[in-house]
């Protein structure tokens, strides 16, 4: 289409007669700017560096984990080569750490810049802006969580021979995997969040989440680490018995209670139903030190599932209540 | 019709601080400046109007609503507040958009106000920039505009000029008066000057100490308000004697001689009384009433 005669018309200001969607637009609008904040979309190449960055190191071990099961072959059986049950706790510092960096922007930059004033200025309530920016970032989280599972199902399915088999056998992962990512991310989203509320510093927050995290994981790794103190047989006939137990017997389960970097793993673990590589080391060990044709019992003190749900609820409730004080209604 | 603003013996105590004391007035369509020094209760009375803080005492009605409980009327408000609040990673048009559709517009319609109203803040080419590289008359443009993006019915300007050069705030000044007469979209200003609403306001509303002091057409405050000012090398006596001669409310002090309420009539008898004396005139011209002088000297 051409118009022949170059016109230029001033239009002058028009009003705006179309729908006004008010309050529901006004949530939608802010999740999906979140959403695209925390990936860089719509803005410069430096911003999209990070988020490229930490996909490719939560995607790459789940590549890995199916070349290896696909290297295997058949042999996979006996083996068991870490698969589905294992890849949350594999990724879990680097899902914490990008949380961590990610994840604070959503709030601080709002309340730095002052475009916080214009959004409550607007069909918002600050719940609706907190609740928002909540969903955006734990939308990024189940994407970055899920998407190694994906990758890895996808080998899977390509390894095996007969790919109807294997989800026959193992269809049961997929669920398993969409519900404990669902509970890890509903972690990595608020932790972070609660920390950017605090601060109109990204470092500061980003700093504080890095160091609850992984602070809270050595002192608890260290106060919770399992002696092992093998008995010799208590009667003529009867196997040597060895138990590990945490160096602190009883506050053992609640040390793990502040475990917070290993709160992932832990929920991985109690919904994929298999408690850590640690069952099998210890099993290990016992071989070793046995004489020839010896059997040890080995009695191994778990953290009981209660632990594991308990550390989740903690780790989710404190932050969201820090959270729901913080953004009550802010000072204007 | 209603009006568009109405406060009924509006209160908001801060603590200890008492921002707003009992005020009452109402504001309808033009452009309406709110007057007063800083800590006057300006920005704190913008703020009970869009419902971001509750009064204490008395009501702040907004077309007929209550904003603190019904912060739906807020789609047809708008504020450009006098603090930095532009992201400066994001574009212009980016940002634009997004606040259009926080104010309620779908996505489609939101880009084309978006293009539809940076158009008439005159920003164009620069729109696919960051807002950090844009100089401080183009973010303040760019904040007038966000306040704008999803034509409101009543937009409140907090302090728009503040921190511009000369030139850039007679572009801010010509840009709201073109809002607020050509648009048709109502304006409340706040501003601690005289001169942003001697040449953009249709009314006034003067704040002090949290009191309103004053309120009225614009044109009452600036007719009678003007004062002339005459500094001469020689001959004072002889030409306050010529000027009250003629009839003028001519006075002498501070080292020159001033003369109150000037129109173009009385500006005629200052040069004849000065051609008749023939004194040497070093400096005439007018100093428009200030802040204090109407706040001290209400005009009889």
């Amino acid at each position: 289409m051409s118009t022949p005669d170059g016109q230029v018309f001033d239009l002058g200001y028009r009003h705006y007669r179309g729908a006004r969607e008010g309050r529901s637009r006004a949530r939608k609008a802010l999740v999906v700017n979140g959403v695209r904040t925390c990936l860089g979309l719509g803005r410069g190449g430096r911003a999209k560096i990070l988020p490229v960055l930490f996909l490719a190191a939560m995607v790459a071990p789940a590549l890995v984990l199916a070349a290896i099961a696909g290297l295997l072959g058949p042999l996979a059986e006996q083996i068991r080569p870490p698969g589905p049950q294992d890849y949350y706790r594999i990724v879990s510092p680097i899902l914490l750490t990008f949380a961590a960096i990610i994840a604070p922007e959503l709030l601080c930059a709002d309340r730095r810049d002052g475009v916080l004033s214009l959004y409550l200025v607007r069909p918002l309530s600050p719940a609706d802006y907190v609740i928002g920016r909540w969903l955006a970032f734990f939308v990024v989280s189940l994407t970055y969580i899920y998407a190694g599972q994906v990758l890895l199902l996808a080998g899977l399915l390509l390894d095996a021979g007969a790919p109807i088999d294997y989800l026959q056998d193992r269809w049961r992962d997929i669920p398993r995997w969409l519900a404990a990512g669902l509970l890890i991310a509903v972690v990595t989203t608020t932790v972070p969040l609660a920390a950017a509320s605090l601060t109109t510093r990204r470092a500061y927050a980003t700093l504080s989440v890095i160091g609850l995290f992984f602070v809270s994981s050595s002192v608890a790794g260290l106060l919770a680490t399992e002696q092992c103190v093998t008995t010799p047989p208590a009667a003529p006939g009867a196997s040597p018995v060895m138990e590990c137990r945490p160096h602190l017997r009883t506050i053992g389960p609640l040390v793990r209670l502040i475990d917070f970097g290993r709160t992932p793993s832990l929920i991985s673990d109690w919904v994929f139903g298999v408690y850590d590589d640690r069952e099998q080391s210890v099993q290990q060990e016992a071989a070793q030190i046995a004489m020839d044709g010896e059997q040890i019992t080995v009695w191994l003190a778990r953290p009981p599932i209660a632990t594991a749900i308990a550390s989740w609820v903690l780790v989710v409730a404190a932050p969201a209540f820090i959270l729901w004080r913080r953004y009550r209604r802010p000072a204007a | 019709m209603a009006h568009l603003l109405e406060a009924g013996g509006l209160t908001k105590r801060y603590g200890a601080t008492l921002a707003l004391d009992g005020v009452t007035f109402t504001v309808d369509a033009g452009i309406t400046g709110l007057l007063g020094p800083n800590g006057a209760g300006k920005s704190t009375a913008m703020k009970l109007f869009l419902g971001l803080l509750a009064p204490t005492r008395g009501s702040a009605v907004v077309m007929g609503r209550l904003p603190y409980r019904d912060p739906g009327v807020r789609t047809h408000l708008g504020y450009m507040p006098e603090h930095d609040c532009l992201p400066p990673a994001a574009t212009a048009a980016e940002f634009l958009g997004h606040m259009a559709q926080i104010s309620g517009l779908p996505p489609g319609s939101a880009r084309s106000r978006t293009a539809d109203i940076l158009r008439h803040v005159g920003i164009d080419e620069e729109r696919h920039r960051a807002i950090g590289e844009y100089s401080t008359g183009m973010k303040q443009r760019v904040k007038f505009a966000q306040a704008l993006v999803h034509d409101p019915a009543l937009v409140f300007l907090d302090e728009p000029t503040a921190g511009l050069d000369p030139v850039g705030r007679e572009e801010m000044l010509a840009l709201i008066r073109r809002t607020g007469r050509e648009f048709g979209i109502s304006i409340m200003l706040s501003t601690h000057l005289m001169t942003d609403v001697e040449t953009t306001c249709d009314r006034i509303l003067v704040l002090e100490g949290g009191g309103l002091v004053e309120a009225g057409e614009v044109a009452r405050f600036t007719a009678t308000s003007e004062t002339v000012f005459i500094d001469v090398e020689d001959r004072g006596q002889a030409v306050l004697a010529a000027l009250t001669k003629r009839g003028l409310r001519a006075a002498a002090g501070g080292g020159s001689i001033s003369v109150e309420r000037a129109g173009d009539a009385e500006y005629d008898a200052i040069r004849d009384a000065l051609a008749e004396v023939g004194a040497r005139l070093r400096r005439l011209g007018p100093r428009r009433g200030r802040l204090s002088d109407i706040f001290r000297e209400p005009p009889a």
